[in-house]
């Protein structure tokens, strides 16, 4: 029980965004399928289907992201989703631990709402162009403090995970991703990031036919 | 994006380096591509912008953890320039990046010794103090700075992140005011100040980012997020005077609905069908108060 599981195409946004800004501090919020999940269930497993890159500097001011958590609450409710969770990565290189990354606040918010919310870092030291190890480290809320879980709770939905994301950092995609920093700035851009969404679903059915030829 | 390097000719590199530089982007990966590809073959090439290009490779180098690129152009440089400080400053840059923290700071202290003014060194010094996670040694150092040069709008900036790291608001609006003195056209000091008051919350507080934020807007009517802002503290500050129904409530009223339809105007100008709506957004705020 309690495992969490990612779709591609949210955990690539996670490590891309960290590559996009690798001398910031980044942070965002995780969505799960809204017709899942049980609300008020303290530990059960969680599909994560969606990431939202929200800022990467003026991460202690709290308007902004005010506005862009409301705004994608709304979203998320019209397509049946719920924030599940939050992730971030420290500015120093060396530090993946809960207590140095920004918007702790916003990730207790998240837990009074929704109990089995996890709260992701980003390892930075794991973070590479052919990724080895999926680079993050989940947390779950318990007893008013964020508990490290084991790594084998990590799903992934489809085969090739890794691969994929790497092939990702290695093309350079992350310069097209677009957090809510980037919107603000610029409002025709897409902070939902449809086409890296569309790039990670042509490179998943691509893999899969590569699986099927595989079994013949 | 890439470049096709076959197209360019050097002197087009030149030049898109200098706008780079010029622009203060941070586009190390870029810079080391061309520098695998063209710079490297044609250093000798490079005209009168050869020393500041080869500190940006240096830079960049170090960026991208090339330390043998950047130590092989930091030697040619020392061969250039025996004993200059700002070669010097490379070194430690060099051994700041290798995390040899302690050999940095030495060398950063013997620059200062031998110039008493140079301000590069003693800011490098803060940034050791900051990578090694020293946040609150950084900002006594910092704020030491700040006494012998305080016309030094960056630091005062740089500052003012630190005190946010910490939480210290109140310290944080000193800088920002600081950096209003210094640049009172720059729209985005005043939005800072705003965003730090609304942060610290309280009727008082939310008057003065509504104060500020309407600043911004006036020095540049395009900052959405001041528009979003002022939206906020203007609903905040409907609930506040909820009860003295007076005239300062109707004044906030109208701010928040003035801010609601400006930024419902800039979605339209911006025909941005692909992210979702901000007035549904905004909508759900208001309703709420």
């Amino acid at each position: 029980m309690g495992e969490v599981s990612f779709e591609t195409s949210a955990y690539a946004k996670i490590i891309l965004h960290a590559a996009k800004y690798p001398h910031c501090a980044v942070n965002g919020v995780l969505l799960a399928d809204g017709t899942k999940v049980r609300d008020s269930a303290k530990t059960q497993d969680l599909d994560i289907v969606d990431t939202v890159p929200l800022f990467h500097h003026s991460h202690y001011l709290s308007p902004m992201a005010e506005v862009a958590l409301t705004q994608i609450d709304t979203v998320a409710q019209a397509d049946n989703r719920v924030i599940a969770g939050y992730y971030a990565a420290c500015e120093n290189f060396r530090d993946n631990t809960v207590e140095k990354c920004p918007g702790q606040k916003i990730a207790e918010k998240i837990v009074e709402n929704f109990p089995s919310a996890v709260f992701i870092v980003v390892d930075n030291k794991k973070v590479m162009q052919h990724l080895e190890t999926p680079a993050i480290k989940i947390h779950k809320y318990c007893d008013g403090k964020w508990k490290l879980i084991d790594t084998n709770k990590l799903l992934f939905q489809t085969p090739y995970v890794l691969e994929t994301v790497s092939h990702l950092l290695q093309s350079g995609v992350q310069r097209d991703l677009v957090d809510f920093d980037n919107y603000l700035d610029d409002l025709s851009q897409d902070w939902t990031n449809l086409g890296i969404e569309k790039v990670v679903a042509s490179i998943n059915a691509s893999n899969t036919v590569d699986c099927k030829e595989k079994d013949y | 994006m890439s470049y096709n390097y076959e197209e360019l000719s050097l002197s087009e590199i030149i030049d898109l380096m200098r706008q780079w530089r010029e622009n203060n982007e941070r586009k190390s990966e870029d810079i080391m591509e061309l520098w695998l590809n063209v710079l490297e073959t044609n250093l000798n090439n490079y005209g009168n912008e050869k020393y500041v290009l080869l500190e940006q490779i240096i830079y960049a180098a170090l960026d991208c953890h090339q330390y043998g690129v950047a130590n092989a152009l930091i030697y040619l440089l020392s061969m250039e320039f025996p004993g200059s400080l700002r070669v010097m400053r490379y070194k430690s840059a060099l051994l700041e990046a290798e995390e040899k923290y302690d050999e940095a700071l030495n060398i950063l202290d013997s620059i200062i010794k031998a110039d008493e003014t140079n301000a590069a060194a003693r800011k490098r010094r803060v940034a050791v103090l900051k990578a090694q996670g020293h946040i609150n040694e950084a900002i006594k150092e910092l704020a030491d700075y700040l006494k012998k040069f305080m016309s030094d709008v960056e630091a005062w900036q740089e500052l003012c992140e630190l005190y946010l790291q910490v939480q210290e608001y109140g310290r944080a609006a000193f800088c920002a005011e600081e950096l209003i003195l210094h640049q009172p056209h720059n729209h985005l000091m005043h939005q800072r100040l705003a965003d730090i008051r609304y942060t610290m919350g309280g009727v008082e507080n939310m008057e003065l980012a509504k104060t500020y934020y309407c600043q911004t807007l006036k020095l540049n009517p395009d900052n959405i997020r001041a528009l979003l802002g002022l939206f906020l503290v203007a609903n905040n500050l409907v609930g506040h005077y909820k009860s003295s129904g007076s005239s300062k409530r109707k004044e906030a009223w109208k701010l928040a609905q003035w801010a609601q339809s400006k930024t419902a105007a800039k979605q339209r100008e911006a025909q941005s069908t692909a992210s979702p709506n901000l007035a549904d957004m905004m909508l759900s705020l208001s309703l709420a108060e």
